[in-house]
This record gives structure tokens, C-alpha cells and sequence, in this order.
């Protein structure tokens, strides 16, 4: 295999990495500041993805697609907090999955009642087409490169907003202790709302900028928010840092080993027989990896002792 | 308590008299919905066992479920292509008969759950609920993944398989089976409940602490569950594929884990017949809102959403409770 | 004399800078009751944890009925004859007063993973016994969440009785008693030290001078004496350390 194709698909790797951490990173937060499992997510991932493919079709212009991403999921993750969520921060974590697995039901039926069974497209912009030149020869879709950058750029925006701002110094209190921030005075409902909104947000924004390189449909969410869910349980619930260095560790591990895997058990059998057992392992290995990081340590990568 | 003991006995008979009554009037269809039904309780009284008893939210209930239509899957269509599942070193063949198939889909089940359970136990709460559902996952990318067995498409057994003494292409006859099974699990669930065992679960889920003082390793009780757990909704998976005829990788899906806990919640968790209460409306559901409108499931959406938000004993809380009142 | 039953040597736990746990040696022998006394943050939970085996040590030994068990968990050493109670209550809230005693029987009867026979059919005898000892007999079909705080400490005691263990330990008994539950929780234990030595943490002095056989002081992490309740008054290190605070 050549030197390019391999750093075209580590490039790979971390495109999908970044945009499982934009995901990982909402459901983390709501998870360290509410205490909330939220297996809703993927439907705002969704949401997403329907507001930016329906405004591009509307108005051409990629760029409002994601502002209406932004938006549509963010009030989508509003209303749905004030209306439903916030009922379930005091219960356990059983009628959390059972009221948020009702929600997936309601939100995948809505928008297949709304929008049909048949899949949306999402283009790429007209000036993030075409590949562009890296040194040493590589040529990368610029839209890819553009998906990474996007994704680090809100890692650096998360960290700055929750180590430098008022907003990020209530949102540190409310994940060590709640009483607290509410002895202090600070609206501790419209707090969580607020955080159940920003996830969303990033949920949505992750849907539209993958929806352009996949199709937009009903049901395309889950799969990513459980690869989410990986990565949470690798890095360490509640640490964005965790969520981060797994979601990258899982990005590249998922799309290096279905690439290598089948290569690499060539060497020592038959073609045809490698390429089976390669790609079924492959489609193991991020579990595996998860399994590996359960064993040794139970928490997480960066996740508090338990 | 005896108010829902009766409601047990009347559920046990309703779901064996509709179908019968169907058989006589010719009603093929309903035989085949009310053994759906034994299924698909026969699955949630497997959870249940993990989840009510044990307190295990496992959101990886299908990666069960589908080993056990896996396991009747393979074998079944090794028989009807006359090879051999594995000639070295020794010869196993495929099969066509019941028994052996459950057996089989038991062990598989149990296998998986303990695989599951040793990683996944090492953990609580939100973490475990994530990682069932994650290694669930795993199961249905593998199974896409195979080819050998129909990958994405799925296996299909043109002949149902047999049991000695029955015919079990007649409708009522494999729903006797399915029935049977269930009655069979439920008898043993309630006898596990109230066992030693059953105790001492019951004591890990309320305070794990308390049961490591007294010598008890809370993380060898939760195992025993989750196992015991798996293989019986293993069980169910087997005869899910024998009622199709078909399998495929939607049933290791996480919508199977969700629906699945859907018919232990709707019903009311840790209650002994919430499954089959569950299971029960869950089809009924699918049935006539199914037949008005193409997005039932909204429906079901919004009922799930009202029955975890404001009646939290599940279906049978409400009947019960209502009993009491009246009696 | 023969071998103490529990026995530490030279143990050491620290969180970061603070030394919760600096050399403790300590030994807990037949027929006594050894308290364990010093000020609040002086390292006693910590010490408990470690003997429990709920937390293990950075350094140094424990051994029980003549084991190693420094690195078993709590599980493990409760089966090798361990019973401890906790400062704050833990019983099984949802469950009665008998089922509580049942769920220790039965786990001592090494039953716990029989699931065909009813669990209350086969040991409501001893559920009784283990009860009445501790003044519960009335109470059996109540809930263990709606019982008197004093009533749950007692069923704590039952629970440990019913392990028919080599040792004790236990951990503050009488914490957020009133005077008469003290002297009734001390003449509970007091002939319990019969069927088995005491590890007793406990805050109030009344009750340790009443009971103790030998009294280990416990300050910083270290213990500053060891002997008996007349020794220990008058040592005068610990009146320095710890009752001349409050003299």
C-alpha cells in the first residue's frame, strides 16, 4: 500500500473522528452538567441534517444551510428540554432511555411523515469542490479538509467557552455540585436548558456537514450517536479532553482497520478469505478497542475513578 | 399482591384463548399475531430478569435475541443445503429439529451474555447502559459484515423446523410451543424470584454494599442474571426466526434492544407478566394503528413517553391498582 | 498466647500530601473488645475501609485467622468470617427486617445461587434467633426503611451475628443514638465480645470505657498509644492529643 494512501486514509480518519467528537462532546456535556442520558441526540444529528438540506434547497447557499442546522436543533433541543427532559433529570437513568428512545420514535416518525422515506441531498458548496494539493503530493477533498478544520475549530471554541466565560464557570460548578450553583443565585433551569441546546446545536451542525457527504435520512443518527457512545465510554464520561482524544483514537482505529485489516490478513491467507475475515474484523475492532479500554481502566481514558 | 396474581392467571388465559377461539373460526392471522405476542414476552421475561430483578438496564438485549435467530438460522439452513457446518475434527451437521435448535440458541445466548456481561458488569449505571447498547452494535455490524450467512440480506428457511409430534407448520401448533415456552420461563422466573437467589438480587440492586458484607460478590450475582437473562431471550430469538422463517441482522438492531425494553416498561418493570402485557399492546398497537396510519410508531412514541412520564408502574400498575380499588 | 484473629503491620494510605494511614500496626485478639478512638479526620474510616477491604493499602500487611488478606476484597474477606457494620446504616432498605437476616443466613449457609427452592422456607428459625439476640423479634415483617434508627443499627448487629464471624468491626454503632439507645446498644455488645472479638470505632467515650478491653488511639494516620482504658487515661500523649482538647 502506498505512503499516500495511508495518510489519505488517516485524513480519513480524523474527519470522521472530528465529527464523532462534535457529537460525543454535546452528549458528554449533558451528561456531566445534567447527569442526563440522552439517547436522542442522533435525532438532532438528524434534525440537522433536514434543516441544512432543506434551506440549501431553498436558497443554494451552503452556508445558510448550516446557520439552519444550528438553529432548527438547537430549538429543537430547547423545546424538547422545557417540555420533556427537564421532568427526567430527577429519575433514574432507566426512565431516561425509555422517555429518550420515545422521542427517537416520535422525531424519526415525524420526519419521515414530513419529509418521506426517501433520502435527501446535501451538496457540497461549489467552492469547498475539487481536492486540494497537500505537500508531498496528496491530493484531499477540500470539503473533507474543511469538515476537520470545522471540527477543531468547536473543540477550541468548547474549551475556550468552558475555561474562559462566565457560562463555562457555572457550567464546571453544575457538573461538581448542584446545590451549589443554585445557592449562588444562578437560574439553574435556564443553565440547562441552555447546555441541552448547545449540545443539540453541535449534534445538528455534525448532521448537516456529514449530510453533505452522505445522504439525509431517517435514521441516520443512531448509528453515530452510539459510535458517540464509544466514544464516551473510552475517553471518559463528562471529560471533553476524553471525548476528544477518543473520538480521533476511534475515528482513524474504525477507518485505518477496515482499510488495513484486510491487507494485512492477505499476508498470511487466501485473498478472497482475507478480505472476509478482514472486513468482518474490522467492523469489530472500535468494540474491541472499547472492550481493551474496559479492561483496563473501567472509567475511561480521562474519566474520574470511580 | 393477590389482586395482580389474578391478573396474571386472566392474562395467561386470554392469551391462550384468543388464538384458540381464532384457530376454530378460521382466523389464521390472529394465531399468527398471538404467537408473536409469546415471542416477543418470551424476550422481554428475559430482560426482565436483568432489568427488574436485577437491575441491569441493558440496552444490548438484541445482540441475544439475534444469536439466538442466528443460531436457528445456521443450522437450519446447513440442513436444508445438506453441508455440513464443520467437517474437522469433527463433524457437525445442520438440523431441522426444535429441540436441538433451542438448546443450541440457549447456549449461544448464555455465551454472548456472559462475554457481555464479564466487560460490561465492570461498570454501572450510564456507563453499562452505553456499553450493552455499544457491544449490541457490534453484534449487528458483524453479522452485515459475514457474508457466509446472508450478510445484509439475511437467511431464509423455506420449511419451518420441526418438533417431535407436532406439526408445526399448523399455526396453532407452534403457537402451542411458543406458548408453552413462555408459560415455562415465567414459571421460572417467579420460582428464581423467590428463591435464595432471587433475594440476593434483589438485595444488589437496592444496595450492592450491604451484599458484599455478608460475603456475597455482587458483580458473580449480577452475572448469573445477565446470563440467565440472555439465554432466555436467546430462546425467544430462535423461535422469532422459526415464526418468519427468516433472519437477518435487524435482529441484533438497537431499535430491537429499544423494543424489547419496551415491552418490559410498558407492561411495568420487575412485574412477572409486564412482558406479556407489554409484548401484548405492543402488537396490538402495531396492528390497528399500523393499519391507520403508516406512522404508528409516533403513536407508540408519545404512549411510551406518557406511560414513563406519568404511570410509572407500567400497564399493570394501572390494572392492578384499579383492581385493588374495586375489590 | 495464641494468634491475634486480625492482625495490621505497619500499613500506610495516602490521598496525595495527606498521610490518612502511617504505619498502623494494630491486632485485634480472642475474647476482646479493641476500640479504636481519635478525633474526627484522624484517619479511623479510612483504617476501617482498608481492614474491610474496600480500599487497599500503599504499603504494609493485614492478616485475618491467620490469612493474608491484604489484597482480597471486602467480599472475600467477609466469607473468610469478617462482619462489619457502617457508620451510616446500609441494610437493604426495600426488604424486611427478616428478609435483611435472611439474605446474611443464607449467604452464610452458602445458598445465595439456589434458585428452585423458596428463600424463606429454609431458615426462619435462625432468622428468629438471630433477631430475637438483638431485641427484634417484634419487628421481623416491618420494613427496613421504615424502622427506628436505633432498630436499623440493631438489625446491622443481627446481620453481622448471622455471619457467625471470626471478627467484627464495627463502625461507629452508636452514632446519632440517644443515652438510652447507647446503653442499650452497650449491653448488646458487651457479651458479644464471647462469640467473637470487636473492632469497635466509636465516638462515645462512655460506651468505649464501659467496653473496651484495650483502647488504640488514633491521631493523623498514627496510632499514638495502645492499652488499657486506665493506661490510656492516663498516658499522657494522648491527653495532649486528644483529651486535653477537651479537658
Amino acid at each position: 500500500m502506498s505512503m499516500i494512501l495511508l495518510i489519505e486514509q488517516v485524513l480519513n480518519g480524523l474527519q470522521f473522528g472530528v465529527m464523532l467528537f462534535v457529537m460525543a462532546a454535546g452528549l458528554t456535556l449533558v451528561f456531566g452538567v445534567m447527569g442526563l442520558i440522552n439517547l436522542a441526540h442522533g435525532s438532532l444529528y438528524m434534525i440537522g441534517a433536514f434543516a441544512a438540506a432543506t434551506v440549501a434547497g431553498m436558497t443554494g447557499s451552503f452556508l445558510l444551510a448550516l446557520a439552519a442546522s444550528l438553529a432548527a436543533a438547537a430549538a429543537a433541543g430547547a423545546i424538547v428540554e422545557v417540555v420533556v427532559i427537564r421532568r427526567l433529570y430527577a429519575r433514574d437513568h432507566l426512565d431516561q432511555v425509555l422517555a429518550t428512545f420515545a422521542l427517537i420514535l416520535i422525531f424519526s416518525e415525524g420526519t419521515r411523515w414530513l419529509f418521506g422515506s426517501f433520502p435527501l441531498f446535501l451538496d457540497v458548496p461549489d467552492w469547498l469542490r475539487g481536492p486540494v494539493s497537500l505537500p508531498g503530493g496528496i491530493l484531499y477533498p477540500a470539503y473533507r479538509l474543511a469538515i476537520i478544520g470545522v471540527g477543531l475549530a468547536v473543540a477550541l471554541g468548547l474549551w475556550a467557552l468552558i475555561a474562559r466565560t462566565r457560562l463555562g464557570i457555572r457550567i464546571r460548578a453544575g457538573e461538581s455540585d448542584r446545590e451549589m450553583i443554585a445557592a449562588l443565585g444562578v437560574d439553574i433551569s435556564k443553565l440547562y436548558t441552555l447546555v441541552f441546546a448547545l449540545g443539540a446545536a453541535l449534534a445538528g451542525l455534525a448532521g448537516a456537514l456529514v449530510g453533505a457527504i452522505q445522504s439525509v435520512q431517517v435514521g441516520m443518527g443512531e448509528p453515530v450517536m452510539i459510535l458517540a457512545f464509544v466514544v464516551i465510554v473510552i475517553g471518559g464520561i463528562g471529560s471533553i479532553k476524553g471525548a476528544l482524544v477518543a473520538s480521533l483514537l476511534v475515528g482513524v482505529t474504525d477507518t485505518l482497520g477496515g482499510v488495513l485489516l484486510p491487507v494485512a490478513f492477505a499476508q498470511i491467507m487466501q485473498p478472497s478469505n482475507a478480505m472476509l475475515v478482514g472486513s468482518a474484523l474490522a467492523s469489530m475492532l472500535i468494540y474491541i478497542l472499547m472492550a481493551v479500554v474496559l479492561v483496563v481502566r473501567p472509567s475511561g481514558l480521562y474519566g474520574a475513578r470511580a | 399482591m393477590i389482586a395482580e396474581k389474578h391478573l396474571n392467571w386472566l392474562i395467561s388465559a386470554v392469551l391462550l384463548a384468543v388464538p384458540v377461539a381464532a384457530w376454530l373460526a378460521g382466523e389464521v392471522y390472529t394465531v399468527t399475531l398471538a404467537t408473536r405476542v409469546a415471542v416477543l414476552a418470551l424476550a422481554g421475561v428475559g430482560l426482565n430478569l436483568a432489568l427488574g430483578s436485577g437491575g441491569l438496564v441493558s440496552l444490548g438485549h438484541a445482540a441475544f435475541f439475534g444469536a439466538g435467530g442466528y443460531a436457528m438460522g445456521i443450522l437450519a439452513s446447513h440442513a436444508q443445503s445438506y453441508q455440513p457446518l464443520m467437517e474437522w475434527p469433527f463433524l457437525i451437521e445442520g438440523t431441522k429439529s426444535m429441540p436441538v435448535i433451542w438448546l443450541v440458541a440457549i447456549a449461544s445466548g448464555a455465551i454472548s451474555a456472559l462475554a457481555i456481561g464479564v466487560l460490561s458488569l465492570r461498570t454501572s449505571g450510564v456507563y453499562f447502559i452505553m456499553i450493552t447498547l455499544a457491544f449490541g452494535q457490534m453484534f449487528y455490524y458483524f453479522a452485515i459484515s459475514w457474508p457466509a450467512y446472508g450478510g445484509e440480506d439475511g437467511l431464509s428457511i423455506y420449511v419451518r423446523n420441526g418438533f417431535p409430534g407436532l406439526d408445526t407448520l399448523q399455526p396453532i401448533q407452534f403457537f402451542a410451543l411458543c406458548y408453552a415456552l413462555l408459560i415455562v420461563a415465567l414459571v421460572l422466573c417467579a420460582r428464581i424470584n423467590a428463591s435464595p437467589f432471587g433475594l440476593a438480587l434483589n438485595a444488589v440492586r437496592q444496595s450492592a454494599q450491604r451484599v458484599e458484607t455478608v460475603g456475597l460478590s455482587p458483580l458473580r450475582l449480577r452475572l448469573t442474571a445477565f446470563v440467565l437473562s440472555g439465554a432466555i431471550t436467546a430462546l425467544a430469538g430462535a423461535l422469532f426466526a422459526d415464526l418468519n422463517r427468516f433472519v437477518s441482522p435487524t435482529m441484533f438492531s438497537w431499535q430491537t434492544s429499544g423494543e424489547i425494553m419496551v415491552f418490559v416498561i410498558l407492561g411495568g418493570v420487575g412485574r412477572l407478566y409486564g412482558p406479556v402485557i407489554g409484548a401484548a399492546v405492543f402488537i396490538m398497537l402495531e396492528h390497528w394503528l399500523g393499519g391507520v396510519s403508516e406512522y404508528w410508531q409516533l403513536f407508540l412514541g408519545v404512549l411510551l413517553l406518557g406511560v414513563v412520564l406519568f404511570a410509572r408502574g407500567g400497564l399493570i400498575g394501572v390494572f392492578a391498582r384499579r383492581r385493588v380499588g374495586h375489590g | 498466647m495464641a494468634d491475634p484473629v486480625l492482625e495490621l503491620k505497619d500499613v500506610c494510605k495516602s490521598f496525595g500530601a495527606l498521610k490518612a494511614s502511617d504505619h498502623v500496626s494494630l491486632d485485634l485478639r480472642a475474647g476482646e473488645i479493641h476500640a479504636l478512638i481519635g478525633p474526627n479526620g484522624a484517619g479511623k474510616s479510612t483504617l476501617i475501609a482498608q481492614i474491610a477491604g474496600s480500599l487497599a493499602p500503599d504499603s504494609g500487611s493485614i492478616h485475618f485467622d491467620g490469612q493474608d488478606v491484604t489484597h482480597l476484597g471486602p467480599s472475600a474477606r467477609a466469607r473468610l468470617g469478617l462482619a462489619r457494620s457502617f457508620q451510616i446504616s446500609a441494610v437493604v432498605p426495600g426488604f424486611t427486617v427478616a428478609q435483611n437476616i435472611l439474605l446474611a443466613v443464607q449467604a452464610r449457609a452458602g445458598r445465595s445461587y439456589t434458585m428452585w427452592s423458596k428463600a424463606d422456607d429454609m431458615a426462619s428459625d435462625q432468622v428468629a434467633r438471630w433477631a430475637d439476640m438483638v431485641g427484634l423479634s417484634d419487628r421481623l415483617g416491618a420494613a427496613a426503611s421504615d424502622i427506628a434508627h436505633g432498630e436499623r443499627r440493631r438489625l446491622e448487629i443481627a446481620m453481622a451475628l448471622a455471619m457467625r464471624p471470626k471478627a467484627f468491626v464495627l463502625d461507629e454503632p452508636m452514632a446519632g443514638m440517644g443515652t438510652e439507645g447507647v446503653s442499650a446498644m452497650t449491653s448488646l455488645l458487651d457479651p458479644l465480645r464471647l462469640q467473637a472479638p470487636i473492632l469497635l470505632v466509636e465516638h462515645d467515650m462512655q460506651a468505649v470505657f464501659a467496653l473496651a478491653d484495650r483502647v488504640s488511639v488514633l491521631v493523623y494516620g498514627r496510632i499514638i498509644a495502645t492499652g488499657t482504658v486506665a493506661q490510656i487515661r492516663r498516658d499522657p500523649l494522648v491527653r495532649q492529643a486528644y483529651l486535653g482538647d477537651e479537658a
